[in-house]
């Protein structure tokens, strides 16, 4: 029974990368844009971080830089699908296409490996409260929760942003710049997204891969439907997934318990548990009315 | 000669689909005035109005506000310079509550910074208290009726004091007294040195309100005249180009058999109290019972409970059956025809074609063995009935949003006529249709009524009520005060009851 609180620090760090790319995503799903690359976004995000970090012996500016990556990338997004008007979910499967191939190719021409392991000096330090080390990004993440869900739901800014999600005639005609807002709103979900890369290179698994985040960006797509686009209810899907996650980890690690169900077979529990909860939860959810719809006027 | 608060000089547009919408009009309003502007449907009003207000920008031609070129990039940039719009098809957002839809782009200074409910919440109680237009503000708007959301809009644009405000079709859903109400607001404005613009197709407004008036006719400008130099012959005339048939007189009937039995109605409205109480009555078979009412008494929800888009208690059978536990595809194939009161959302999808929905909801003589379009048959019947309705439009590949409003509503209500129902329920059937379309769909009702066609009407134009309906009811606050034949009623005393009073007192 132990190992259900035994796997809690873990499930606390998988928690981090599934609820904040969700948040964001949140975010720009408010706004009438669907963004199905946070795969990619993270992938090449958790690798530029991890060369930022590198190069400037900083793990805080790889940080900056991952998150700086996710927003550049959500720039690219928002100017395809929102400026030129061009079909959302290419845009997503191109930019996953690009962070997996990016950085299969950056890997081995920086490290001139697949999976370059990061040395300890470019971890992200953690953070002592009460005597227990806690990772800065554990912290953060119920904040940026907050915060998003603050500006939604509290400020003028998110009247806006959900207004143009939902009725952009109506936004436009009361003064609102549809597309501009539309654009900064998907440049937060990729920089959220970003932040999430970051998180898993520097901080969590001191590593870079092309399959680094190993579904986790397709799992915050998941946790964005579960949450019915409210950010706190994201935060506890955000826990779920990632305590599932952990359970998989720690039950597949555990010796004897390995040799009775194939590893990859326990690997597979936090997607089944993912496509359960969406295939329940999706019927509830209700999404913005001109989500995935390019505005134009005439 | 008063200044031109604004001119538009040579206005052509083109639509992206080829569609010649507007061909060198000339347009201006005077500082101080109520200016008409009349038309058929798709003559181009809403075109010219969406284009002084930025929405939409020219082909060619120019604008001048107060004397100076200007080129409106988009609404917001009309808006600084003091014109505001309430469109034909409302630009609202669904879940937001009426407050937030007015506060929505003047909720503050910092755009951080929390909105300003209360603050805006004051202005608009003032406002309406001073123009009579009263709307809940605290219920998402999607579940209010039209004709509230009508008074949102007015609301809307009334709370931002623009220098220029304009309607376009605001009183098509709208009361008798709302009307006077509004047009009390609009004189105020005008005599304030504001200027209005106001679409209509009803020209007693137009002789009631305006200073002075503009027709235009498929796209081009047909005369600019002072409302009391003419008559509303001569504006009739020069809208359709020729001279106005006249509406044949309504033979009364008796009904035949009952078609529809509707005992002890219950529908539950917005958080759970009922919007309809307890309401019965019967429609038989070759008669119209039209039911009056201001906005807002449960007519939406009467008529979404019997199409079966609502859950109900109490008694609705539909020749002996009963509707019970039926969802909408089950109750129309029992025979029930229904015209949406709102055309965009209920009646039509507007990025498919003409053609796809004139057959909505009847596709089974459309579809072969393996399921399969039979486009064909689709196309024909199609454009049959484009040709019955005359729905102008560039044929039946047309997306539907592209087709003007009044056109719109032609294509709804063809289709729902051309199903051969047992029972049609009516909701506004003709809102938003000029005159001679008006006429056509009336008499085709009363047509139907005389091969036997049970109908129940809806609708807030008490002309229409009285043109149309056998036996009237109105509805006030969820229940009918009162059925009764048409013989013994008056506009006055339908006034009466749809203020609430019950039929005794109306008659004293
Ligand atoms: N988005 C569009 N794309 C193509 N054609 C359009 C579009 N909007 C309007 N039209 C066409 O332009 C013409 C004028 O339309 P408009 O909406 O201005 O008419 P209207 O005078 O407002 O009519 P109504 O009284 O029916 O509202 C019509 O022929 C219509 O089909
Ligand atoms: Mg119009």
């Amino acid at each position: 029974m132990n190992i259900l609180i035994d796997v809690l620090p873990v499930a606390l760090r998988a928690m981090v990368p599934i609820t904040l790319a969700a948040v964001g995503e949140i975010f720009t799903e408010r706004a009438g844009v669907v963004n199905i690359g946070l795969e990619g976004i993270m992938t090449l995000s958790a690798f530029i971080a991890g060369v930022g970090s590198w190069a400037t012996r900083d793990p805080w500016l790889g940080v900056l830089a991952g998150l700086a990556t996710g927003a550049v990338l959500g720039l690219v997004h928002g100017f395809i699908s929102v400026c030129l008007r061009g079909n959302q979910v290419v845009s997503g499967v191109g930019i996953n296409l690009l962070g997996m191939g990016a950085v299969g190719f950056g890997a081995w021409a920086l490290w001139g490996a697949k999976s370059p392991m990061l040395d300890h000096s470019f971890w992200v330090p953690g953070i002592s409260l009460w005597g227990v080390n806690f990772s800065p990004f554990v912290i953060m993440t119920p904040v940026v929760v907050a915060f998003t869900w603050l500006v939604l739901h509290k400020t003028a800014l998110g009247l806006r942003v959900r207004a143009v999600g939902e009725a952009p005639v109506a936004a436009d005609v009361v003064g609102i710049h549809v597309n501009r807002l539309r654009l900064w709103a998907t440049v937060y979900g990729g920089a959220l997204g970003g932040l999430a890369g970051a998180f898993l290179s520097l901080d969590w698994l001191h590593t870079i891969s092309p399959t680094l985040p190993a579904g986790r960006g397709f799992i915050a797509l998941a946790n964005v439907v579960f949450s019915k686009l409210n950010p706190f209810l994201a935060l506890v899907g955000g826990f779920l997934f990632g305590y599932f996650d952990a359970l998989a980890i720690h039950l597949a690690s555990v010796a004897g318990f390995g040799g009775a169900l194939p590893y990859q077979f326990i690997r597979t529990i936090p997607y089944l548990v993912t496509l359960v909860v969406v295939a329940l939860a999706i019927g509830r959810a209700r999404f913005p009315a001109a989500l995935g719809q390019p505005y134009r006027r005439e | 000669m008063a200044e031109n608060l604004i001119e538009a000089r040579k206005i052509t547009k083109v639509y992206p689909d080829g569609t010649q919408a507007l061909f060198e009009v000339d347009f201006a309003v005077q500082a101080g005035e109520v200016h008409g502007l009349l038309g058929e449907n798709g003559a181009g009003k809403s075109t010219l109005t969406k284009i002084l207000s930025g929405l939409l920008s020219p082909t060619s031609g120019t604008i001048l506000w107060k004397g100076k070129k200007v080129r409106f990039g988009s609404p917001r940039e009309a808006l600084k310079a003091g014109i505001g719009m309430v469109h034909q098809h409302f630009a609202l957002v669904g879940p937001y509550t009426g407050l937030e839809n007015i506060a929505l782009g003047a909720e503050g200074v910092r755009i951080l910074g929390p909105v300003r409910t209360r603050w805006i919440g004051k202005k608009v109680e003032n406002i309406m208290d001073r123009s009579g237009l009263r709307v809940p503000l605290d219920v998402p708007v999607e579940d209010l009726p039209v004709g509230v959301q009508q008074r949102l809009e007015i609301l809307k644009v009334l709370v931002r004091e623009v220098e220029l405000l304009i309607l376009d079709e605001p009183t098509a859903v709208l009361t008798p007294q709302e009307v006077d109400e509004l047009f009390s607001v609009l004189r105020s404005l005008a005599s304030l040195g504001k200027s209005v613009v106001l679409i209509t197709h009803k020209l007693r407004e137009v002789l009631e309100v305006t200073d002075r008036v503009t027709v235009l006719r498929h796209g081009k400008l047909v005369t600019v005249r002072p409302t009391r130099e003419t008559s509303l012959e001569e504006l009739a005339s020069s809208m359709v180009g020729r001279e106005m048939p006249r509406m044949r007189g309504r033979t009364n009937r008796s009904g035949g058999k009952e078609v529809l039995r509707v005992e002890n109605l219950v529908v539950p409205g917005v958080g759970g109290k009922p919007a309809v109480r307890g309401v019965s009555f019967s429609v038989h078979e070759g008669e119209i019972l039209g039911v009056a009412g201001v906005q807002g008494n449960g007519q939406t929800e009467l008529v979404e409970a019997m199409v079966g888009l609502r859950p109900w208690t109490g008694k609705v059978e539909l020749n002996g059956k009963s509707l019970a536990g039926l969802g909408p595809a089950q109750v129309a194939a029992l025979g029930l025809a229904h015209i949406p009161e709102d055309r965009q959302g209920m009646g039509l999808i507007l990025p498919f074609s003409v053609a796809e929905n004139a057959v909505l909801g009847k596709l089974r003589p459309f579809t072969d063995r393996v399921g399969g379009l039979r486009w064909r048959k689709i196309f024909r019947s199609t454009a049959d009935l484009i040709q019955r309705f005359s729905v102008q439009t560039s044929g039946p590949r047309a997306q539907a949003r592209s087709l003007s409003g009044g056109n719109q509503q032609r294509l709804v209500v063809g289709r729902e006529l051309s199903k051969a129902p047992e029972l049609l329920i009516a909701n506004q059937p003709t809102r938003g249709l000029d005159i001679a379309a008006t006429h056509y769909i009336r008499e085709t009702l009363l047509k139907l009524r005389d091969e036997g066609l049970a109908l129940l009407l809806i609708s807030a134009d008490l002309d229409e009520i009285f043109e149309l309906s056998d036996r009237v009811a109105v509805m006030y606050n969820g229940t009918f005060t009162g059925i009764s034949p048409v013989e013994k009623l008056d506009r006055e005393r339908v006034g009466l009851l749809m203020g609430g009073l019950t039929f005794e007192e109306a008659r004293g």
